[in-house]
């Protein structure tokens, strides 16, 4: 009881606490033979750790990066409506299945429409990937998609286990971002049987990391499910907003699962 | 001593010229799909090397052996589809270092 009163007092008091993430969620990190080879994915925009969902508009792009060529997905979406426990009206996400045909890497990726948040008074744009494994070829997961900015992993980024160091590195342009900060948050929502977590005090909610001069930067998860990795950077552009030109905050969003070793 | 070591580290560099593949990555993969009533098997290991003249044998449901043959150099194999039934296709590349793909009937027509 009182853990969740902390939760609901860091949420009515600490917004600045929670972080917008971009999301890209399949069913599975892995697909094996035997296995079905229809894989459901979700896309959102969500504060992971307090579940908070923010309206989602159909996305820019939608798609997938395999075998070294770039493929739309954008049809395969359908717009579904969802809210957390503590929140008064349902949002828009996006839910899709992809049919694994190949052996190999699948990087998925989005593009959102610009997401205008007059809180901090600009847009965000969060460039959002995830790569999954098929049938046991691991061909693809440290190639670059080519967006604006995203995170390419340097950890394999599926068959991870809890408290494995998971590395990446920040580009922008194609161009490492020294010093890069990046916020980590955990889904909570993913774990494997284990209640939901209630962090302690708001810098719990989001952890923040720096990458080195190399853009390079490293995590351990500590704990079972998704973990959400954005590095954000200011656009080098804007965007018109009531006749006012507003900076747009561009994020690289990267999403791996870990296991408990048990 | 030092005889016995070089003698180790000579046999380890034969093995390892005999079998390269298995020094970088050691569980073999098999996939296999239809297409116009031909069944192509790719078997790989997880770097993308192909399984190169590993055993394939291929099951139906019963798990009565249908046939018998080789990966070629791409790691490649195919032959007619026998019947319109689940088949096991089982890649053994030696060494313990065997899988299997089940192709399932309602694949079978793609």
């Amino acid at each position: 009881m009182r853990s969740l009163l902390i939760l609901l007092l860091l949420l009515i008091f600490a917004p600045s606490s929670q972080a917008h993430f971009g999301a890209v969620i399949p069913a599975d990190d892995i697909v094996e033979a035997g296995e079905s080879q229809r894989l459901p994915l979700t896309v959102k925009f969500i504060h992971p750790m307090e579940q908070h969902y923010m309206e989602m508009a159909r996305p820019e792009r939608f798609g997938l990066l395999q075998g070294g060529q770039r493929h739309d997905l954008l049809e395969l979406l359908r717009p579904v409506k969802g809210k957390s426990t503590e929140q008064q009206r349902q949002f828009t996400y996006w839910r899709g299945e992809f049919t694994i045909k190949r052996p190999g890497d699948y990087t998925f990726f989005v593009e959102p429409q610009p997401y205008w948040e007059p809180a901090e008074d600009l847009f965000i744009i969060h460039y959002t990937k995830v790569c999954i494994n098929a049938l046991g070829l691991e061909d693809s997961w440290d190639q670059p998609v080519g967006l604006e900015t995203e995170i390419v992993p340097l950890t394999r980024p599926y068959g991870l286990w809890t408290n494995n160091l998971f590395s990446g590195q920040v580009l922008l342009q194609g161009k490492p971002v020294p010093f890069a900060e990046i916020e980590v948050e955990y889904l909570n929502e993913s774990s494997e049987g284990s209640p939901q977590l209630v962090p302690p005090s708001g810098p719990y909610v989001t952890q923040v990391i720096k990458a080195d001069a190399s853009g390079i930067f490293h995590y351990a998860m500590p704990r079972s499910g998704w973990w959400g990795f954005a590095a954000l950077s200011e656009a080098s552009w804007t965007l018109p907003h009531d006749g006012e030109e507003k900076p747009v905050e561009i994020g690289a969003v990267y999403w791996v699962f870990s296991r408990d070793m048990n | 001593m030092r005889r016995v070591q070089l003698c180790c580290s000579v046999g380890l560099l034969l093995l390892s010229l005999f079998f390269p593949a298995y020094g970088l990555a050691h569980k073999v993969n098999i996939f296999a799909y239809v297409d116009e009533g031909v069944v192509y098997a790719e078997s790989y290991f997880p770097n993308g090397k192909p399984v190169v003249k590993g055993k394939l044998l291929v099951f139906d449901s019963q798990q009565q052996l249908l046939l018998e043959g080789q990966t070629d150099a791409a790691g490649l194999y195919q032959f007619d589809l026998p019947q319109a039934e689940d088949l096991t296709l089982v890649i053994d590349a030696g060494m313990g270092h065997k899988n299997e793909f089940l192709l399932r009937r309602e694949n079978l027509k793609e």
